[in-house]
């Protein structure tokens, strides 16, 4: 290369530099926007896409107008576009300036309505099922408390289905029951803000821990669309297990490997999906710690879910089948399905589906014997696992993301990200068609 | 913090023979398997998105549809409700749309429902309702409920 053509490299890069700041700050303003319309404007009600809900955000009414899907779908198409940018730049931003957006990001979030969906009040309900009247929520639906002021805002789809939770968010949600839906609704809030701030604090950690940019890890999490707008905004348990999941892979990182079995086995018990984890964290490391500590987890795990909700409570299969036969529109087997001009999935689907995920759990397990990272083969067994789910919604495409930062495959991550923009991208058709 | 995990861990794992010890890098790091790998992620990348486009292109004129099946029920009936259901032939794989209301101001389904059976191509905004049907009040668009009929509904035998 000529040293001219050298001299103009280094000028365009340093004048590359000196935008890229005020780029990274405008994009932090586009985020930070974008959430604020969706929060002002949720907070006004009577909208599609906020559940009905006590009021809890009416303080915020009056500044905003009813949130409608054109304005909420542009706002996350801005979202993800200044998502991306960031991600690009996101070498050149500074630690406070990451840790401020994100708070900016979470308090927004905290303040406002709950966003898309109903389920937190199906936790709020299972809790109001176990403490104000004394009923199994492994054996009932939130239609046995019919009375109770939470009903009402179960979702339709939900009132007549138990509890497909493990007792340990069961037992953790038990604690917020008796503070009424309101009390309890901004306990939960406050609980997935908690869970969120340390599933991002444990990224920092793992990144350093592996050599990794600490402050590029905890934006790609915490100032991602699905994270913010779907998980947080949603109050979902989800980011309970990613703290669980999360904390074990600090400890692994650290050699901790009793208490990192132990801490799978905890989220496995909020939520069972993480529990795909421990066979690779324990092909890895191969240490009897290791099995001992998931054992004891796991024994202590049942007999206390044993003892608070019998059989039903430690039957996890059950809830896993169950919840493995829903279908919803979002799905990428139901969108493959219907590329082949088929309505929807079918029941053979189903089977080939599972047969599909046997082979990549056995590929990757092949894999980690060999040396691969464990982290990257959970990562990519996380991300089978939504994409083959026929159940599928936003916050599960959530669960690889903390692992793809860290992972040692950056391939990982790319897929990540490239899901969730399709899962995002097939949210958009109302701004195409509207139905009035 | 330093990363204990790329390290071999010591005790029960030392003294396993070495082909079965944990090993800090993957053994025989093969490019043409690397290879192989990437181009089947990105070829289920392109038909996930590809499936992806579809459906919202599928979604779309669905969608379409179901704002002119709404405007020729209400057309039709002249009535402006806006609690009306729509019911798709999903599994006949045609365009032919069933859209239920009330035939008096009431909460959903709370009053006799009047179901139109609206086919063909979006014309000016709406589609051609070929018949229909009614329903008692509260009651779901079931076969043997439905009764009254009218147009190809009578010639469908979509009424008992």
């Amino acid at each position: 290369m000529s040293v001219a053509a050298e001299r103009e490299l280094g000028l365009s890069g340093a004048r590359s530099e000196r935008w890229a700041p005020a780029l990274a700050a405008l994009l932090a303003v586009l985020l930070v926007a974008a959430t604020a319309e969706i929060v002002l404007d949720g907070a006004v009600g009577h909208s599609p896409l906020i559940p009905k809900s006590p009021e809890i955000a009416g303080w915020l009414q009056g500044i905003g107008e009813r949130l409608g899907y054109r304005v909420f779908l542009i706002a996350i198409l801005v979202f993800a576009g200044a998502y991306a940018g960031m991600l690009a730049l996101a070498r050149g931003i500074t630690k406070r300036s990451a840790i401020i957006l994100i708070g900016a990001l979470h308090a927004l979030v905290f303040a406002g309505p709950i966003l898309l969906s109903t389920d937190v009040f199906s936790y709020i309900a299972y809790a109001r099922m176990g403490i104000e009247h004394g009923i199994n929520p492994y054996t009932h639906g939130p239609i046995a408390i019919v009375r109770d002021p939470v009903y009402r805002y179960v979702g339709q789809d939900w009132k007549h289905v138990a509890t497909a939770y493990g007792p340990l968010y069961t037992l953790l949600s038990y604690p917020l029951a008796p503070l009424g839906v309101k009390g309890a609704l901004w306990g939960m809030k406050l609980v997935a803000q908690l869970a969120s701030i340390g599933t991002l604090v444990l990224t920092w950690r793992c990144a350093r821990a592996r050599d990794l940019n600490p402050v590029t890890a905890i934006l790609v999490v915490g100032a991602n669309p699905l994270y913010v707008i779907y998980g947080l905004g949603g109050a979902h348990n989800d980011l309970i297990m990613l703290l669980l999941m999360m904390a074990a892979v600090s400890l692994t990182l650290a050699g901790r490997d009793a208490a990192a079995a132990a801490s799978v086995l905890a989220g496995a018990l909020v939520k069972a999906t993480v529990a795909v984890l421990l066979p690779f964290m324990i092909l890895a490391r191969r240490s009897r710690a290791q099995i001992l500590g998931g054992a004891a987890a796991l024994a202590l795990g049942a007999l206390i879910g044993y003892a608070a909700f019998g059989v039903h409570g430690i039957d996890v299969v059950a809830a896993l089948n169950r919840d493995a036969a829903f279908v919803s529109t979002d799905s990428f087997p139901t969108e493959i399905a219907h590329l082949f001009g088929k309505p929807g999935v079918f029941p053979v689907d189903h089977d080939l589906l599972k047969v599909a995920l046997v082979l990549i759990a056995a590929y990757l397990l092949w894999r980690t014997w060999r040396g691969y990272d464990w982290v990257a083969a959970s990562g990519w067994m996380l991300l089978a696992i939504t994409v083959t789910s026929t159940w599928l919604l936003a916050w599960y495409i959530l669960w690889p993301l903390p692992l793809a930062v860290i992972a040692r495959d950056r391939r990982l991550l790319a897929a990540t990200l490239t899901v969730q923009a399709l899962f995002i991208a097939h949210q958009t058709t109302p701004l195409f068609a509207p139905v009035s | 913090m330093s990363d204990a995990s790329s390290q071999l861990a010591g005790g029960f794992s030392a003294r396993l023979p070495v082909s079965l010890r944990p090993r800090d890098e993957e053994l025989l790091r093969d490019g043409r398997r690397r290879l192989i790998e990437t181009t089947l992620l990105l070829l289920a990348g392109l038909v996930l998105a590809i499936a992806t486009v579809n459906d919202v292109v599928l979604q779309t004129h669905v969608n379409h549809r179901l704002v002119a099946d709404l405007r020729t029920w209400r057309a039709y009936t002249g009535h402006d409700y806006r609690n009306l259901s729509v019911e798709q032939d999903l599994y006949g794989h045609t365009t032919r749309e069933v859209v239920c209301g009330n035939t008096t101001p009431g909460p959903p389904k709370e009053r006799v429902q009047l179901c139109l059976v609206i086919t063909g191509p979006v014309s000016h905004g709406r589609r051609a309702a070929r018949g229909g049907w009614y329903l008692p009040p509260r009651s779901e668009d079931l076969r043997p409920v439905r009764y009254a009929c009218f147009g190809s509904a009578t010639t469908l035998a979509l009424c008992p």
